[in-house]
């Protein structure tokens, strides 16, 4: 059942649902649009391309603490972090809601990660359908759409004067007050996206792991971790214990298999220690070994990497060199 | 500033002259306030703005660096890298904002001792005036 | 594009590759949207086809050199790059017989992000007074009568007139938006300790957490190591994804490093940096 609401309307609905909850939105920051939480409602960005970072940073924050230990009076005390508020993500666009849904296959698989898990149950999630596709999307050959509802509670898509509101689940109904009109017509037609050939990919990729294909890519490479922080499905992170006046807090923060320590083991050993293997890593873990653990490939087509990458790697261009390895090979 | 604060002050001294020089305060018996809490270095020249940054990071509100007199190091020259090196750093945090007032370069000899009291005194009461960092 | 210019950096590039002179050429070629550049490594006369050199060509890629010690390359040096080059001599290390350097006139850069190109020439770049690179072993296209003004530092002396608070206030907000992604770091050819201070675990200098404290103490240092270091080609900053503006860190240290010492990095191969010499009378000031 699809309803509708004016402009107005959706702003006075975002205001009583501020007085309750975290709404977390794409806002300015010098320039830049970024999901942050507001403090009132004309600071949200209706009109936006896509956010500079996904929004995996409400779920997998940058930096959090996940406890801390106390000792009291000889009683030593662990306090585990809590998610203290019911919070809304507004505006968040189809891919990086899947980039989500993503997410969950390693954080909630058992044993759950609890903060994750908590921030996922507390949070609705508010999507808005695109109306424009930028240069960098490429949605739909990975399995979403500008207008997919898939992964989000509610879903907008904007239409002259107003939305029109997709309840996409019981926690997106729940929010909604009553009385808002019925949307009978037409659905907009999505804008249309380049294409990847993804299809055959997974089984592609398996077969060029000792290739020099990656040692040439990562020539360029400058192995910083821009891709991998900018992407909303790579969730490594480094976690550690910081003592502080009786107290020690663990600190997760998040890595990137691009930067020096991060494969490095005790003793001094590092299994990756060319910039190839360390750069193959990255799509390996996206085309390969993500989806023989969670059925799909690990990347949802928002295309933030390849646009942010200060020397232009771009994941498509190394699916289409896959594919062309592959095909060179099928044909010798 | 708050009426019963007390600046926290952290002082690198080299160990051949400036520590010796606070040894001489303390054994001639004079009294400077205690806000000073000092590390011994081999030089002043070992001195990295790392480690001052890391004070300031972790709530120091100012920070000594002391060596012997341009010409007197122990090992000749280290001062003298010292005297470039915090000249520098202290436009920079100022320009960071930390008042540069905050990191002082001093020199002060084994025989010295009251010269490193009236200098911590001074300090303290400079940093008093600042007030805590924000 | 200067099509002739191309066709002589692809010609020299051949011609290095087919005699052996060199092992690989780092280049520049066309990035995938059609519009931007990007680094090219050529081993081979027909990868060299693709070399391509115009005002999109920002990339400083002497940074490569230091990924490539002891194998014979060629690498495309613009005026301003070639100062890194004087910069990795001086600190001994690049070994200059291992380097050929491919020179080239540039009439400056332009602003570009992914898939966009603007028409305004960087900042560095109206006021680069270089008219050819320092240092080279061919110099191909013009060497340019430039149009470039001094370096005043307006924006430096703007900033150092205000209140340190008002200073303090910019930079926290700043800094609270670092990701420590380190691009600033992996970009840089002054960059290039085998264990970053930031990445050292004992001691542990800046912990792990992405939050404002530890982004200053990662930010202040690193652009402290690069005092009287740096170049000036600013790449730090054209990679930033959250656009910290680190120019005004760069360029208030060079513009004090001036002041203080009379020294710009990467002018010369030989002049000792001002970091590791000193003057007996001078500053007579501090300390006393």
């Amino acid at each position: 059942m699809n309803l509708f609401i004016s402009k107005d309307d959706l702003i006075r609905w975002l205001e009583l649902l501020l007085r309750e909850r975290i709404i977390i939105a794409p806002i300015r920051v010098q320039g830049q649009t970024m999901f942050q939480p507001i403090s009132k409602v004309e600071e949200i960005m209706f009109d936006f391309d896509n956010t500079a970072l996904s929004s995996k940073g409400w779920f997998l924050p940058p930096t959090e603490t996940l406890f801390s230990v106390r000792r009291d009076d000889g009683q030593i005390k662990l306090m585990p972090a809590t998610v203290e508020r019911d919070a809304i993500i507004f505006g968040i666009r189809p891919c990086d809601a899947r980039g989500i849904a993503l997410m969950d296959g390693p954080f909630l698989q058992v044993p759950s990660d609890t903060l994750y898990q908590e921030r996922r149950n507390r949070t609705t999630i508010i999507g808005l359908a695109c109306r424009q596709a930028q240069p960098e999307c490429f949605c739909t050959s990975m399995g979403s759409a500008p207008d997919d509802p898939s992964h989000v509670d509610i879903l907008l898509t904007e239409v002259k004067d107003g939305y029109i509101v997709q309840v996409v689940t019981e926690k997106g109904k729940a929010l909604l007050p009553k009385g808002w009109a019925k949307y009978k017509r037409k659905m907009p037609t999505p804008p249309q996206l380049k294409t990847v050939p993804t299809k055959g990919i997974v089984s592609a990729i398996r077969e060029f792991f000792n290739d020099p294909y990656w040692e040439r890519l990562a020539d360029r490479c400058l192995h910083c971790n821009i891709c991998a922080y900018v992407c909303p499905t790579c969730y490594c992170f480094d976690v550690r214990d910081y003592p502080d006046k009786g107290k020690v807090e663990r600190v997760r923060s998040w890595e990137s298999c691009q930067s020096p320590g991060f494969s490095l083991t005790a003793g001094g050993y590092d299994p990756r220690t060319t910039k190839g293997e360390r750069l193959r890593q990255r799509f390996y873990h996206k085309l390969l070994y993500f989806p023989e653990r969670f059925q799909e490939v690990a990347c949802v087509g928002c295309g933030r990497c390849g646009k942010a990458c200060p020397v232009n790697i771009d994941i498509r261009e190394v699916i289409s060199d896959l594919h062309q390895l592959a095909e060179a090979k099928s044909g010798s | 500033m708050s009426a019963g604060y007390q600046p926290k002050v952290i002082g690198f001294l080299c160990n051949w002259c400036s520590y010796a020089g606070a040894d001489m305060a303390g054994t001639s018996r004079m009294c400077y306030p205690q806000n000073i809490r000092i590390i011994r270095v081999p030089c002043s020249g070992r001195v990295d703005p790392l480690f001052v940054l890391k004070c300031f990071q972790r709530g120091a509100d100012g920070v000594l660096v002391s060596g012997c007199h341009p010409g007197d190091c122990h090992y000749t020259e280290g001062n003298y890298h010292t005297r470039r090196r915090f000249a520098l750093l202290r436009e920079f945090l100022d320009y960071l904002g930390i008042e540069k007032e905050r990191l002082r370069v001093e020199w002060v000899s084994a025989s010295e001792g009251q010269r490193f009291a009236e200098l911590v005194a001074d300090f303290t009461t400079e940093l008093a005036r600042l007030g805590p960092r924000s | 594009m200067d099509m002739e210019l191309i066709q002589q950096i692809r010609g020299k590039a051949r011609s290095l590759l087919e005699e052996g002179t060199v092992e690989g050429v780092i280049g520049y070629e066309r990035a995938g949207d059609g519009v931007t550049s990007r680094p090219l490594f050529a081993y081979d006369s027909s990868a060299a086809e693709r070399l391509i050199f115009d005002d999109t060509c920002t990339h400083n890629l002497v940074k490569y050199l230091l990924g490539k010690r002891g194998k014979k390359m060629a690498v495309m040096v613009k005026p301003c790059d070639s100062r890194a080059i004087n910069l990795l001599l001086n600190e001994r290390q690049i070994d200059r017989d291992k380097v050929f350097i491919i020179g080239v006139g540039c009439p400056g850069v332009v602003e570009t992000e992914w898939n966009h190109k603007s028409e305004t020439l960087q900042a560095r770049c109206r006021s680069c007074l270089l008219t050819k690179p320092l240092v080279y072993d061919v110099l191909l296209g013009r060497e340019l009568a430039r149009k470039a003004e001094e370096e005043t530092y307006s924006d430096i002396l703007e900033a150092e007139a205000e209140s340190v608070v008002s200073r303090r206030e910019f930079w926290r907000e700043q800094f609270s938006r670092c990701i420590r992604c380190y691009a600033c770091r992996q970009v840089c050819p002054g960059c290039y300790c085998p264990v970053c201070f930031a990445e050292q675990l004992e001691p542990l200098w800046v912990g792990i957490r992405i939050a404002p404290e530890e982004n200053t103490l990662w930010q202040t240092i690193r652009t402290f190591h690069l005092a009287g270091r740096c170049i000036g080609c600013n790449e730090c900053e054209r990679v930033c994804p959250v656009d910290i503006p680190l120019s005004l860190l760069n360029r208030k240290l060079e513009k004090d490093v001036k002041e203080l010492f009379a020294f710009q990095a990467g002018l010369d191969p030989e002049e000792p940096p001002p970091f590791a010499t000193f003057r007996k009378e001078e500053m007579p000031e501090l300390g006393e």
